[in-house]
């Protein structure tokens, strides 16, 4: 176990938070043999806001892909409460865990409205699933969270292409608050978003995840994001935790470890690092 | 940290004049241009392209009053004559209608006389004679329109449900031929067999054969109609369900959703406006076929197109095409309406 994961498991003690994910010596390798996930074990929190932070290929969107099963594990095991993920188990996993995409993942021709209930299709009869009929509380619930994500009515019937950026990235939370998961996956929120849009939308994520109880697990590679929004911060480098700790504790040292001996600009927003691709 | 590195030239960019540019075309290009011509020469040869071209100038020659005649004018101009004028009225001998009251004729319709000459042999001389007799017809004046546009209607309805069947059997076998949705490797290659089957089949074909089993009549024909289309659709479908964007059926998955509601929540909207114009093609497609297809016995307007021109009456011909043409016409610009509504 390193000491990362030691320090962690103690946090998750000390702080009298009783871990909600856990992770236990998770490894992926590739077919191509690249090692994504070289060794991670790691405790998140009931109720965290947990940013997994770290360059380009450090393994943070796989650990995140990893809770809800789209990406398999080479070995190691991940615990949701007390629910071991395994292919029996993936279905029901997946439907207490949502996913906030990096490219928003709508419908570009559907409306925010079926964008948002679509995220209760796995839920609701097959009937209903197929004629994108959905109940009448959902519908209630479906107007709820786009009003909580700051979207009104007129947008209701809107195409998601006809949309901003940011107000896209609104609906993907939408549907991801939609059915009150327990954990929010959110891999890269704000990759797409300019740097003041990427602060009100991860401001809402937060806020939103918090008001339900929700446990937030959501990768960055700006370290001023994840300084200014984090409660957890687990940093990723090569596939292994590099620092797991309070963002208070992430200091040049840490950043260091991330980022040392890598070209990439440090601490910028995707905004400014996009110029220089 | 990249300018710095630019700056001292660990990148060595060359000169922009030294760049290579590479061509729009290259010796492939130029390779395969000449042999898809010599091809074109050999087959030419084969279709005869060079005696089509001098028959058709030799026609636009004589239509325009540069030459006499020529052999294509003669022939076409023969049968075109013969189309007009296009039978509009129906006639029917009133000797064969035995129960008709002279006094309550049916509405719009009167009675003409016509004189008939029919030759017939005289018992004392041996010759055929010229007998004149005179004949009285009913006359609807516009009873055979009305007739062609019934079967024009029929011909609609099994148009209608062809594109019906069509769409019901091509739905599985997208699903089944779509790549990322089959279930394993056999069901997709057997959807895409069939797929390819079906629309392999000339629908003239298939309806001969059915028309075997299910007996002359409409059945055959949008069975036949509705199995070739579905050859089609089943191709089209799918491919578009391939090519849909994957973010949101990643979205859905990720969610706990399984196939069939990825399929519907995230791919449907996606494909809905070309599978609404592909549709709307094959309809039109089967409103023309469903008028060829008649000439095998496959019901509707076809099959009295078929009556009539082997029966040399070439002006009832003349008003069956006129009404098929319409038909198509107003269909197209029905659909594309229909088409730039639900696209929009």
């Amino acid at each position: 176990m390193s000491v990362a994961a030691i320090l962690s498991a103690a946090q998750a003690i000390g702080g009298g938070v009783p871990a909600h994910l856990s992770f236990r010596d998770l490894r992926k390798i590739y077919a191509d043999g690249v090692a994504a996930l070289d060794g991670v074990s790691a405790n998140v929190g009931k109720g965290e806001f947990c940013v997994v932070l770290g360059p380009s290929g450090s393994g943070k969107s796989t650990l995140l892909r990893v809770v809800n099963g789209l990406t398999d594990l080479t070995s190691g095991t991940m615990t949701l409460s007390d629910t071991a993920l395994s292919p029996k188990t993936l279905r029901g996993i997946r439907r207490r865990v949502a996913m906030v995409h990096q490219q928003f993942n709508l419908v570009e021709r559907a409306s925010v409205a079926s964008n948002v209930l679509a995220g209760a299709v796995a839920e609701v009869p097959s009937w209903r699933a197929l004629l994108g009929w959905y109940p009448d509380h959902l519908r209630d619930r479906a107007c709820e969270v786009i009003a909580r994500v700051g979207l009104d009515e007129i947008h209701l019937p809107r195409r998601a292409a006809a949309l901003s950026g940011g107000q896209q990235q609104r609906v993907g939370i939408a549907r991801a608050l939609l059915l009150r998961p327990e954990v929010i996956l959110a891999d890269e929120p704000v990759a797409s978003l300019d740097p003041a849009i990427s602060r009100e939308v991860l401001g809402l994520l937060r806020e939103a995840a918090r008001e339900q109880g929700a446990t937030v697990l959501c990768s960055l590679h700006q370290t001023d994001l994840a300084r200014e929004f984090a409660d957890r911060i687990i940093g990723m480098r090569k596939g292994r935790v590099v620092f797991d700790g309070a963002p208070h504790l992430f200091d040049a040292a840490a950043e260091g470890r991330l980022y040392e001996g890598l070209t990439a600009p440090v601490g910028q927003s995707a905004y400014q690092e996009k110029a220089y691709a | 940290m990249r300018d710095a590195e630019l700056a001292i030239g660990v990148h060595h960019p060359r000169p922009v004049k030294d760049w290579l540019l590479a061509a729009p075309y290259d010796w492939r290009a130029a390779l395969a241009v000449l042999l898809i011509a010599l091809a074109l020469i050999w087959s030419g040869n084969r279709m005869e392209v060079g005696k089509m071209l001098g028959l058709t100038g030799e026609a636009v020659l004589s239509a325009v009053g540069v030459q006499e005649s020529s052999q294509v004018g003669r022939g076409l101009g023969r049968m075109l004559g013969a189309l007009f004028p296009f039978a509009i009225e129906d006639r029917q001998e009133l000797a064969r209608l035995p129960e008709l009251d002279r006094n309550a004729l049916p509405m719009f319709t009167r009675i003409e006389s016509a004189e008939v000459t029919t030759f017939r042999m005289n018992p004392d001389t041996l010759k055929a004679e010229p007998q004149v007799a005179v004949k009285e017809y009913l006359v609807h004046p516009f009873g055979y329109l009305i007739k062609v546009l019934g079967k024009m209607v029929e011909t609609f309805e099994i148009a209608i449900w062809a594109t019906i069947i069509s769409v019901i059997l091509s739905i599985p076998l997208a699903i089944l031929g779509a790549r990322n949705y089959a279930p394993n490797r056999f069901a997709y290659s057997a959807s895409r067999g069939v797929v390819s089957f079906l629309r392999a089949m000339p629908e003239l074909i298939i309806a001969m054969f059915l028309v075997l089993g299910f007996g002359f009549g409409a059945i055959a024909g949008y069975l036949a109609l509705g199995l070739h289309g579905a050859g089609f659709l089943g191709k089209f479908y799918a491919e578009d369900i391939e090519a849909a964007d994957r973010k949101p059926q990643e979205a859905l998955t990720a969610l706990g959703a399984g196939k069939l509601r990825v399929l519907r929540a995230a791919v449907l909207p996606q494909v809905a406006p070309s599978y609404v114009a592909y549709t709307l093609y094959i309809l039109d497609r089967n409103v023309r076929m469903a008028a060829v297809i008649g000439l095998v016995g496959a019901g509707g307007i076809g099959q009295e197109l078929k009556g009539r021109y082997d029966t040399f009456e070439y002006g009832h011909v003349g008003t069956i095409l006129l009404v098929i043409f319409l038909t198509v016409f107003v269909l197209d610009q029905i659909s594309a309406r229909l088409r730039a509504r639900l696209i929009g």
